[in-house]
């Protein structure tokens, strides 16, 4: 599995009179888990809609690995989760999931293994529309992962989920990704989420987007909701709340 | 089980009331009893098979041709950007030629056979499926397209998983309104010059002044264009499982914001027009003498003689037209508004309206003529009543797109129903009217052009009419000309006015 890095070099967006991202500069290396936090509307998705090539950058460049975003998409390396499932009303549960791997034109593995850990075992021929909302959500992360992309970026993937699935996804998603080496830019609104989830958190500033602050995550022992009562933990929580609040 | 029966019983009321109305009518020349229409049906079993198996086949080749050629035409627009602005202006050019003019044109160019019809039937339905199928097209959310971008996918593979998909119960919809209008286009393909099918016989009736007849072949042509129409319905309902509510938008796209540019758009499209008429002339190696070029147009119209006969003749026609295009906007508005203020009547009209939508008008206008005189009245309530339908189902439509909160806030300060109709109903109702006055303009010109054609011996029509059969082809084909012309006018200027009052009232319709 070849690992991807991200660069971002110079980068800025405006829209219209409005300048969204101010000329930023990081790289993300391979096969870490980036979460990038900020006030609501500071460019966060605008930021992962470049890395994901779905909008040009105004100035500067980014780069995946030695590619265009655009050259990784076409050869079905990426991957991504929207903040809304955008499943296909007309097609199974199951071939929502399978659509990822028909996309990126890869072997879909195992589609129905995959639906028993997003924990949508039973309901695999039923159509989005007889899902709730959360179920809809954890099969849109299906479909983002049965591709096993080297870049998956999850823009709030989490936000619908009730509480008890999203500290269950929390726990048993992030080793699927890290065990296939992928390099992944998740946007969250949950401090504690961004501290469980990743090796690192970015914090931005309001628009527009500047970072304010590079917090690593550097915490030993199983990455579930224990861990976040662990001292170190809330030293990094702390840390990333402090940054937030002089964004 | 009682809806039906309840459907059927006052099925059975109507027909008793209506063979009463015609007992007691003392203008025999004028109403038709079922069981006169009956008694006809019996006596020409063979003859209506006969014609009416011939219209329908006719009708069908129309309407596979004409969506055929619909969905082609958005899946170019879709497919290639560029070209949508120019090809929905020629597709609506095209779409603003009244059958009745195109019809001596193909005739000439057929000759004999049915061609003619197959192809009027599909120039009658191609617009409203294009309109609609443009709309199923783009009915995606942009994270599906984003999607499709993130695993580089282009516009083919987005229309092939995403949008053909999204697009099949607004293409249902276009095709269910296609059925009618592809039998209306047969039969005005047999009214000019066709030698078998329901028009003919209707043409035949109508000049032998045989009432029962004439309401026979309207009854048969109903009968037929709404089963059509409930079948393709059926169809549909099983295979996507539901039904969207369509106002016939302009397709959307991008205006140019610069007026020369506007201008220079204009410029281009006219040239392609008359390159694209007189090359496909010379294509087929056309005879001069029925298949006239640009020129042969131009110069005709340049002698004060023929341009003084055929402005007199459209003037009539306009003088006609106007009226009754009102008049069917303003009854078809004015009663789905005061129809919503009755909810339970609404909701029995509803399925009536829709119902006789489907009807193709234009086959009744014999018997409208024969009622209502072929002076001003008659050819206004023809033109009024093909507007009246679709105008009525569309702002009925429009109403109940009054968002419901905005109905409880009225509510909630005990507003009265006139003022929430007024304030808050009325203006939603906005798009849904001034689509279907645009798309009344070409109607309005098809009903006044056949009527003309058919029963009252004026104007344009009548000119039209008179040229086919002298062979004075120069005057058809400029009758032809003038009229696409006046009617891309009258469109684009009902369509400027709805752009400005959409501006305010429902900014997010207009693209």
């Amino acid at each position: 599995m070849p690992s991807v890095d991200i660069h971002c070099v110079d980068v800025s967006k405006r829209f219209g009179a409005t300048e969204v991202v101010a000329p930023l500069s990081i790289t993300l290396e391979a096969g870490q888990t980036t979460a990038l936090v900020g006030p609501s509307g500071c460019g966060k998705s605008t930021l992962l809609r470049m890395i994901a090539g779905l909008e040009d950058p105004d100035t500067g460049e980014i780069r995946l690995g030695d590619e265009a975003p655009q050259a990784v998409a076409r050869r079905g390396g990426l991957a991504m989760a929207f903040q809304d499932p955008s499943l296909l009303p007309w097609r199974s549960v199951r071939a929502n999931i399978a659509l990822g791997a028909e996309l990126a034109r890869k072997p879909g593995g195992d589609v129905d293994a995959l639906i028993d850990l997003v924990g949508l075992g039973g309901f695999a021929d039923h159509r989005p529309a007889e899902l709730s909302g959360g179920m809809r959500q954890r099969a849109a992360i299906a479909r983002s992962l049965i591709s096993a992309p080297d870049v998956l970026l999850l823009d709030e993937p989490f936000g619908a989920v009730d509480a008890m699935t999203r500290r269950r996804l929390n726990a048993e998603l992030p080793p699927l990704w890290r065990s296939r080496g992928a390099t992944v830019v998740l946007i969250t609104h949950s401090v504690e989420e961004a501290v469980l989830l990743s090796d690192r958190v970015l914090v931005l500033s309001s628009r527009p987007a500047r970072v304010v602050a590079d917090i690593p995550v550097d915490l030993s022992g199983t990455r579930d909701a224990r861990l976040l009562e662990t001292p170190d933990a809330m030293a990094v929580s702390r840390q990333v709340f402090a940054a937030l609040e002089a964004a | 089980m009682m809806p039906t029966v309840r459907a059927i019983g006052w099925c059975l009321f109507l027909l008793a009331l209506w063979e009463a109305l015609a007992r007691i009518s003392p203008d025999t020349v004028l109403v038709s009893s079922p069981s006169a229409i009956a008694a006809y049906v019996a006596e020409n079993m063979g003859l209506l098979a006969r014609a009416t198996a011939e219209t329908s086949v006719n009708a069908m080749w129309g309407f596979v041709w004409g969506n055929l050629g619909a969905v082609l035409l958005g899946v170019t627009m879709i497919l290639v950007p560029r070209s949508q602005r120019t090809l929905s202006a020629l597709a609506l050019l095209v779409f603003c030629v009244p059958l009745i003019a195109s019809g001596p044109i193909l005739r000439v160019l057929f000759g004999t056979g049915t061609g003619p019809q197959v192809m009027l039937g599909a120039l009658a339905v191609y617009y409203t499926t294009l309109l609609t199928f443009l709309i199923g097209l783009r009915s995606v959310s942009q994270n599906w397209t984003d999607l499709m971008r993130i695993y580089g996918r282009g516009a083919l593979s987005t229309l092939i998983r995403v949008r053909a998909r999204a697009s099949l119960p607004y293409l249902f919809v276009g095709l269910q309104i296609s059925a009618p209008a592809a039998f209306l286009g047969a039969m005005i393909g047999e009214f000019t010059g066709a030698e078998r099918g329901l028009g003919v016989l209707t043409l035949r009736a109508m000049r032998g002044l045989d009432t029962d007849a004439t309401w026979t072949l309207a009854v048969v042509a109903a009968c037929v264009a709404m089963a059509a129409y409930s079948v393709i319905g059926w169809v549909g309902e099983r295979a996507v499982g539901y039904k969207p509510v369509i106002l016939l938008s302009a397709p959307a796209s991008s205006v140019p914001t610069a007026s020369w540019m506007r201008l220079a758009e204009l410029g281009f499209i006219a040239v392609l027009v008359l390159a694209l008429w007189q090359s496909s002339m010379d294509a087929f190696d056309l005879n001069r003498f029925f298949a006239k070029r640009p020129g042969d147009v131009w110069a005709f119209l340049m002698e004060p003689q023929n341009r003084d006969t055929l402005f007199s003749a459209l003037a009539e026609t306009l003088s006609f037209a106007a009226p009754g295009y009102i008049a069917g906007l303003a009854v078809g508005a004015g009663l789905a508004a005061l129809l919503v203020l009755s909810p339970s009547l609404s909701g029995a009209a509803m399925p009536v309206a829709v119902a006789l939508r489907a009807v193709p008008i234009i086959t009744t206008a014999p018997l409208l003529v024969l009622a209502f005189g072929r002076g001003l009245v008659g050819t206004m309530v023809v033109v009024a009543v093909m507007i009246f339908f679709p105008t009525f189902v569309a702002c009925q439509q429009g109403l109940r797109q009054t968002p419901g909160q905005i109905v409880d806030v009225f509510k909630s300060y005990g507003a009265g129903r006139w003022h929430l109709l007024r304030a808050a109903q009325v203006p939603a109702m906005l798009p849904a009217f001034f689509a279907s006055a645009r798309m009344a303009v070409p109607a309005a010109l098809l009903a006044v052009t056949t009527v003309e054609w058919l029963a009252t011996g004026k104007g344009i029509g009548l000119l039209m009419a008179m040229t086919a059969s002298t062979s004075d082809y120069n005057m058809l084909w400029s009758c032809v000309a003038v009229l696409a012309l006046v009617a891309t006018a009258a469109y684009g200027m009902v369509a400027m006015m709805e752009r400005a009052v959409l501006r305010i009232y429902a900014s997010e319709q207009v693209v």
